[in-house]
């Protein structure tokens, strides 16, 4: 029976915990070479619940097309914000701050956009699979989130080899250590820039459309990224690694403190055993560059 | 411009018939109306809740007046709409006094109830508000005694609490019960709490108590931990998102117990996003559209106005004008003499059911709650139960 009970908080906290990666992933792979906290990210992950919701329900498609549609779209939306918000700062040669700044008035447009335009209702996404869980040493085990875990492992596993292999990747790589030597190298900055939102954006086209899938679609889900965030914190803000681990760490972190100690004051507890990995290691556990931090 | 003439007419004719009845000629009848104030808010957020208040207490007054008004006198309702904003709420009830209103009904949001109810006890006009369910409305912080001038008809929230513990333990037959709430809500953890009290005192066993904060939408570890202790029912006194989640996660997670929520539920939403696991779900609620008792008032308001009841104001407006007609026929148009009579109603029939005041906070003794089943996409009527616990503080 026990045992039982700790596999089910293990896998209750791998299923959360594997969409905070995917999200913290976002923030890391825009961090790494701008070096600011894209906080509109929070605004792209609901759009894009938003658009596997309609993509699913208007047009009928299933959800592989749904998936994919929702990843290009907020590809092209990812790709807007930048070319919106950012370029303009990164041409003046704005501090992060400010970065930072119109990203915050970003996502605070793009969620009352949402309330504005479709209303503050829930939206719920059509049944995918039946509700049958699989049974695994008497925990249970949803379909929808071993689906999520499966899929998150091949996106990132794309991307890894995407980052590391191609020519491309590697200009990325590039350009995230140092952007000057990067362009006096004949990498078009600018370009590389524009990729590595399209990338964070396919993201939050998956991530978002899994939080629709598994609780809903709404105007203010965005708060949730905040989880994404901190986790990209825990592993190193910058560090790909870094945030897939920092999601894992934070979701199970989570589901053992609400399951062991206590669910009324499990974010005092989770939030402090944060705390302390961070004294103990500033940069967090796979973070590279102190003075990056925000 | 000729409604305000009139007021000033009316509020001579009440003057005159306060002489009267300090003179000792109560039942010497005047011709002038009786008048009734009532403000709810017909626009604002409100406004879906306080236009079927107009609508329901219009309804009632029109067939009261009809068969020859209270004491021969014909009465009349002066509605204005408090814009659900307390300044507003304040204007309004001040006007009404100035009208002449010798008791008033509304608002039905306790923090607007709040700001009148100062101006009621110093004017001394009994307010009775239809469902203003904060405690401190009739029991001001820092007060062991209730406001002279201010009753209620509702329950107060926590009341909710034990009514679904009595339900769970006496109807539905629990032995072993669960609580999930919102940490972040005094709402929510009141009626966690005495859902406790009640059940525990019933003889029942409170097997987990577990907690989420608001935003939370994952409470798969909390549930799992719940599992592990077998409850009979899960008490989930949330919102309805909050609440839809939780059961689609319980069923996910295998549990086969039954879920009792509150009266923030009853909304489509619920449906869309726990799917099939919403279904049987208990509700308790203040008014049911399907509650047998209120079956000839919706089937008379649908007719008159081609539309549904906006539960459960509707009714608890018809309740208040029931109360006010009564304590009229008896002691007068005098508003103390009205409020003395309040004081001590005891099973006064009225629309959702009999009314007994508690001389000690004002709120209904013994008052009845209904039951709803989750039925495919429906709220099925089950029964109407008071709480077992005579009264919740």
């Amino acid at each position: 029976m026990e045992l039982s009970l700790l596999f089910q908080t293990l896998i209750t906290g791998l299923a959360i915990g594997g969409i905070y990666s995917l999200m913290a992933v976002g923030y890391s792979l825009v961090f790494s070479i701008l070096n600011f906290s894209n906080f509109a990210y929070g605004g792209v992950i609901m759009l894009a619940s938003f658009a596997g919701y309609y993509a699913m329900t208007l047009l009928g498609a299933n959800v592989f097309v749904a998936l994919i549609i929702s990843m290009a779209a907020m590809a092209v939306v990812s790709l807007a914000t930048e070319r919106v918000a950012y370029s303009p700062l990164r041409k003046r040669n704005a501090p992060p701050m400010f970065f930072m700044i119109s990203a915050m008035g970003l996502s605070i447009f793009i969620e009352n956009l949402v309330y504005a335009t479709i209303g503050a209702h829930f939206y719920a996404y059509p049944i995918i699979f039946e509700e049958t869980t699989i049974n695994i040493f008497g925990a249970a085990l949803g379909k929808m989130d071993l689906f999520a875990i499966v899929f998150s492992i091949i996106a990132i596993a794309i991307m890894n080899y995407f980052i590391n292999k191609t020519r491309t990747g590697i200009a990325i790589r590039a350009a995230s250590y140092d952007s000057t030597v990067a362009t006096l190298n004949g990498v078009n900055l600018s370009v590389v820039i524009g990729l590595v939102f399209v990338i964070a954006g396919a993201f939050a086209g998956i991530s978002g459309m899994f939080l629709g899938i598994k609780y809903m679609a709404y105007p203010n889900m965005g708060w949730i990224t905040n989880k994404a965030y901190i986790a990209a914190v825990i592993g190193g803000l910058g560090s790909l690694p870094g945030a897939i681990y920092g999601g894992v760490i934070l979701g199970i972190v989570e589901a053992f403190v609400s399951v062991y100690i206590t669910s009324t004051y499990r974010d005092v507890f989770s939030f402090a055993i944060l705390i302390i990995i961070l004294l103990i290691r500033p940069a967090g556990l796979f973070g590279k560059y102190l003075e990056e931090k925000v | 411009m000729k409604k305000r003439y009139l007021s000033i007419l009316l509020a001579g004719l009440m003057a005159c018939s306060a002489f009267l009845s300090g003179c000792g000629a109560e039942e010497a009848s005047d011709d002038g109306p009786i008048i009734i104030g009532h403000q709810s808010s017909t626009t604002g957020t409100g406004a879906k809740w306080g236009q079927a208040e107009v609508k329901a207490i219009d309804m009632y007054v029109e067939k009261l007046n009809a068969e020859g008004g209270i004491n021969g006198r014909q009465v009349e309702v002066i509605h204005y709409d408090n814009k659900s904003d307390q300044a507003e709420a304040v204007n309004v009830c001040k006007r009404l006094i100035s009208d002449g209103a010798i008791a008033m009904i509304g608002p039905s949001q306790s923090g607007n109830a709040i700001a009148c109810s100062s101006i009621c006890e110093e004017e001394q006009i009994p307010l009775i508000t239809t469902t203003g369910t904060s405690e401190l409305l009739t029991v001001p912080e820092g007060s062991d005694e209730a406001l002279q001038y201010i009753f209620r008809v509702c329950f107060i929230d926590p009341y909710q609490g034990s009514v679904a513990a009595t339900f769970a333990h006496d109807d539905l037959s629990c032995v072993k019960a669960a609580i999930l709430t919102d940490v972040g809500s005094d709402y929510s953890t009141f009626l966690g709490k005495y859902f406790h009290d009640t059940f525990t005192e019933l003889g029942g066993e409170v097997v987990a108590e577990e907690s989420f904060r608001s935003e939370e939408l994952e409470y798969k570890a909390q549930l799992a931990k719940i599992k592990e202790l077998d409850p009979d029912v899960l008490y989930l006194p949330t919102t309805h998102t909050q609440g839809a989640l939780a059961m689609k996660q319980a069923r996910e997670l295998g549990m086969d117990c039954v879920f009792i929520g509150c009266d923030n539920w009853p909304t489509e939403e619920l449906f869309e996003i726990a799917g099939t696991a919403a279904e049987g779900a208990y509700i308790i609620n203040s008014a049911s559209l399907a509650d047998p008792i209120l079956a000839d008032f919706v089937e008379e308001y649908r007719e008159k106005y081609n539309e549904d009841p906006v539960m459960p104001n509707p009714a608890f407006a018809v309740d208040a004008i029931m109360l006010l007609e009564d304590a009229i026929t008896e002691v007068g148009t005098d508003p103390t003499a009205i409020a003395d009579w309040l004081e001590n109603a005891k099973d006064v029939e009225v629309l959702t059911g009999v009314f007994t005041n508690d001389p000690a906070t004002h709120n209904p003794i013994g008052k009845n709650a209904v039951i709803e089943q989750v039925n495919g996409t429906e709220f099925e009527y089950v029964t109407t139960v008071a709480a077992s616990v005579s009264d919740a503080e």
